[in-house]
């Protein structure tokens, strides 16, 4: 028996590993430096361990040289590029911030002290001081507390905020934290893909004057003065690209007063045309054929209606179509292999579509009149067209930063890693209504748009992610707690008890992963 | 049977089916049972189980309860044949409770004599023959006539039980606030009510104190910050008028009087 044992704990042991190197290969990729000054060319692929993601700028190549998206227009020597990499899919992955660690030890401005450091006075050069960018790849998030309007007046918050865990020692330390004279609450957060915008900036289906979940009224561009989708950023604080590029150019970028109009519309004129997804796949092959999946490739996405609610009628949120789904053996075992590939991505978008299970205690999901739970999919949420994010004002509580659900190291005399994340302890006013699932008293590690609004009600709400171009850019969820592809589905596993079979995880990871 | 019973029967079908039934007017912990399809919404009262709604979507007149809540329910008991074992309360409101009630946990499993004798309105998964958001063709066709934007027009927000504005609420606010700008209207005025509910045990089941003034003033908040420039926004609260336990879910308003 002992023998049976250990020979099924080698079997374990070497498919886990085996999982391991395919997933975590690191594979060489164009970094692109600030004032590099090369042409991002119209059309350009990078390869990552499950394919390749595909860049395709609609404008045409891009003459980078001199140009506000790619250059250091701050003092910190950073540009947007630093954290959004064409080879990731226009975010980065953490795999490339290694590795930028290792060819810089540790001088590329990625690594700039104002957010690239758990906190700023710790000690430069030292990986510790950067653990939280360099085995999660999250950036700081610094946020005043209370919360500021636009006007600059503040926001009288539904609760108090307390910290019960730092070990990044920022949220109580004397000159950042909470108790600092600029009171400020640090949360870290994954950079957003900058690419597909025109799906998180429609003006179509969702975009009203005032949104059900808040209730508020919606953001209106101050350029425009119509209402924006409110679908940007982890907290939606901002919602236009323009307005988002002010905000980061100051915070990320280190640059003094506001960016002038032409750089600005520089940005927002290519963020508006970029498109980034999974181009082809390691096993399945080019996801770009003629003929093949309308949804999937990089061109498909571009072409795409922006603003569409899916369904399965007319406008699938992936259209995926027949075309996968019985395919011959073929002779040549390549073949073979590339059709069994092809055949498990489109079972894969069944079970995102189809497989039902109990959605249950999602604030801002389960609350908005679709009771809870609800028996659906995960298309329910994930159900914009082409993107899989929600079509507007996509916050909800997924359970993502707030305990139970976060992922949360375990204490034990064995284990010797300790938590990374901070931890707060938030208690909404007896006046205040509470948070439909968790009450009043809520532990979370990054209260998400409550940050923003005051609610007690939206402690934990993160505003979902886009699917596309997901193979370039792990880890997953805003804190990045999602390693893998796999991380991310046995998080909605284990949150849902959805019970997914090993068939059905295998074919939705391999769907996710040719988006 | 004779054509005389045969009269008789149907004449008390339809004395049964005009006259309204009996209120049930309640606070439970909802249930949730399993289907093939989509799962139905029932709560217990006195030893009875009642159906509360079905699965549906967002845009359903009747939004399904949450477990983890109580729910008070204010229905009327129709004579249509029991859903998922339960009497069908029809019409029926449901005030989702804002507290957390732990206890409220009970999912049961499908069973094959609860199996829906109908297609429901909208399976459990994507939206298949019907669109979500697509009314059906009755519905459209019913769908009024915009009106002439010329005020004063006064537009009605029912509440849930101790509520706020709610996600379904959107769509009016900006009926509201689209007649507002298109009448150009200087003035708005504000009535919000605090209501109770007089349950079937006699019970007076009274919203909280403070609720009147927290809708009127939710209400002005959200028409201020959507942006009405120029216009003086007036509010006030009251208690309603003392519930009767037919209509009470009705007395759960506010008001907006545009000008």
């Amino acid at each position: 028996m002992r023998r049976v044992l250990v020979c099924l704990l080698a079997v374990l042991g070497c498919a886990g590993a085996v999982r391991l190197a395919a997933v975590d290969a690191r594979i060489p990729a164009r970094w692109w430096s600030p004032g590099d000054g090369a042409r991002l060319p119209a059309y350009a692929t990078y390869p990552n361990t499950w394919g390749d993601v595909g860049i395709l700028n609609t404008g045409g190549a891009v003459a980078t040289k001199g140009h506000a998206f790619f250059e250091p227009i701050g003092a910190n020597g950073r540009a947007c590029v630093t954290c959004h990499q064409p080879a990731n899919g226009m975010s980065v992955s953490v795999a490339a911030i290694q590795e930028r660690w290792k060819a810089t030890k540790g001088t590329d401005p990625i690594f700039a002290a104002v957010d690239g450091m758990n906190c700023p006075d710790l000690p430069p050069g030292d990986p510790k001081s950067h653990s939280l960018l360099l085995e999660r790849g999250l950036l700081r998030v610094f946020l005043p507390w209370p919360p500021a309007r636009d006007d600059g007046t503040s926001v009288e918050p539904e609760f108090s905020i307390e910290v019960v865990r730092d070990p990044a020692g920022c949220n109580l330390n004397p000159r950042y934290g909470l108790n600092s004279p600029a009171p400020t609450v640090s949360v870290y957060r994954r950079p957003r893909p900058v690419a597909n915008t025109k799906y998180f900036t429609h003006h179509n289906f969702g975009v009203f004057p005032f949104v059900g979940k808040g209730p508020l009224a919606t953001v209106r561009d101050p350029e425009t003065g119509l209402p924006t989708a409110m679908n940007m950023m982890a907290d939606a604080r901002v919602s236009t690209l323009k307005t988002q590029a002010v905000s980061a150019a100051q915070t990320h970028l280190g640059v003094a007063g506001a960016l002038d109009a032409a750089r600005l519309q520089q940005i927002v004129d290519f963020e508006s045309q970029v498109f980034a997804a999974q181009v082809s796949h390691r096993a399945g092959g080019s996801l770009m054929e003629p003929g093949g999946p309308p949804g999937l490739g990089v061109r498909n996405l571009a072409a795409g209606a922006a603003g569409v609610l899916g369904n399965n009628t007319t406008q699938w949120v992936f259209p995926v179509g027949e075309v996968w789904k019985t395919l011959p053996v073929g002779a040549a075992p390549r073949d073979a292999e590339r059709n069994r590939m092809r055949e498990s991505i489109a079972r894969g978008h069944d079970v995102f579509m189809f497989r039902t299970f109990w959605i249950k205690d999602v604030q801002h999901l389960n609350t908005v009149g679709l009771g809870n739970p609800t028996k659906r999919t995960c298309s329910t949420c994930h159900g914009m067209h082409m993107t899989g994010m929600d079509v507007a004002n996509g916050w909800m509580d997924l359970g993502v930063t707030n305990l139970p659900w976060a992922r949360e190291e375990p204490l034990n005399p064995w284990n010797e890693r300790k938590p990374q994340m901070p931890l707060f302890k938030i208690t909404c006013k007896a006046t205040a209504p509470p948070h439909a699932f968790l009450g009043r008293v809520i532990y979370s590690q990054d209260p998400g748009r409550a940050l923003i609004t005051g609610k007690c009600a939206d402690v934990g709400s993160i505003v979902m992610q886009q699917f596309r171009g997901l193979a370039a850019r792990a880890p997953y969820f805003s804190n990045g707690s999602a390693e893998t592809l796999r991380d991310l589905v046995d998080f909605y596993d284990r949150r849902f008890n959805i019970g997914y079979t090993s068939q059905e995880r295998e074919d939705l990871i391999n769907f996710l992963s040719a988006l | 049977m004779t054509r005389q019973t045969a009269v008789a029967l149907l004449l008390a079908t339809a004395s049964t089916s005009a006259a309204p039934g009996p209120h049930r007017n309640f606070v439970a912990c909802p249930i949730v049972r399993d289907t093939s399809t989509v799962p139905c919404w029932l709560a217990e009262y006195e030893g009875e189980q009642y159906f509360l709604t079905l699965q549906t979507d967002v845009s359903a007149p009747v939004n399904p309860p949450q477990l983890g809540h109580q729910v008070l329910v204010e229905g009327v008991v129709s004579n249509e044949p029991r859903i998922c074992g339960g009497i069908v309360l029809k019409p029926v409101v449901l005030s989702v409770l804002p507290e957390l009630d732990n206890s409220c946990s009970t999912v049961l499993p499908a069973e094959e004599r609860y199996n829906l004798t109908f297609e429901p309105p909208r399976p459990p998964g994507p939206s298949k023959g019907r669109l979500a958001f697509d009314p059906p063709p009755q519905a459209a066709a019913a769908r009024p006539a915009p009106e002439a934007a010329a005020g004063p027009r006064t537009f009605a927000l029912q509440y849930d039980f101790d509520g706020l504005v709610a996600f379904r609420h959107a769509q009016q606010l900006q009926q509201i606030y689209e007649f507002a700008l298109k009448s150009k209207t200087t003035r708005v005025e504000i009535t919000a009510y605090r209501a109770a509910s007089m349950l079937s045990n006699d019970t007076l089941f009274a919203e909280r104190e403070d609720i009147g003034r927290r809708r009127a003033e939710q209400l002005a908040s959200l028409l201020k910050d959507a942006g009405l420039p120029g216009v003086t926004i007036d509010v006030r609260w009251r208690d309603a008028a003392r519930p009767d336990g037919v209509n009470d879910a009705a007395l759960r308003r506010a008001e907006v009087l545009v000008k």
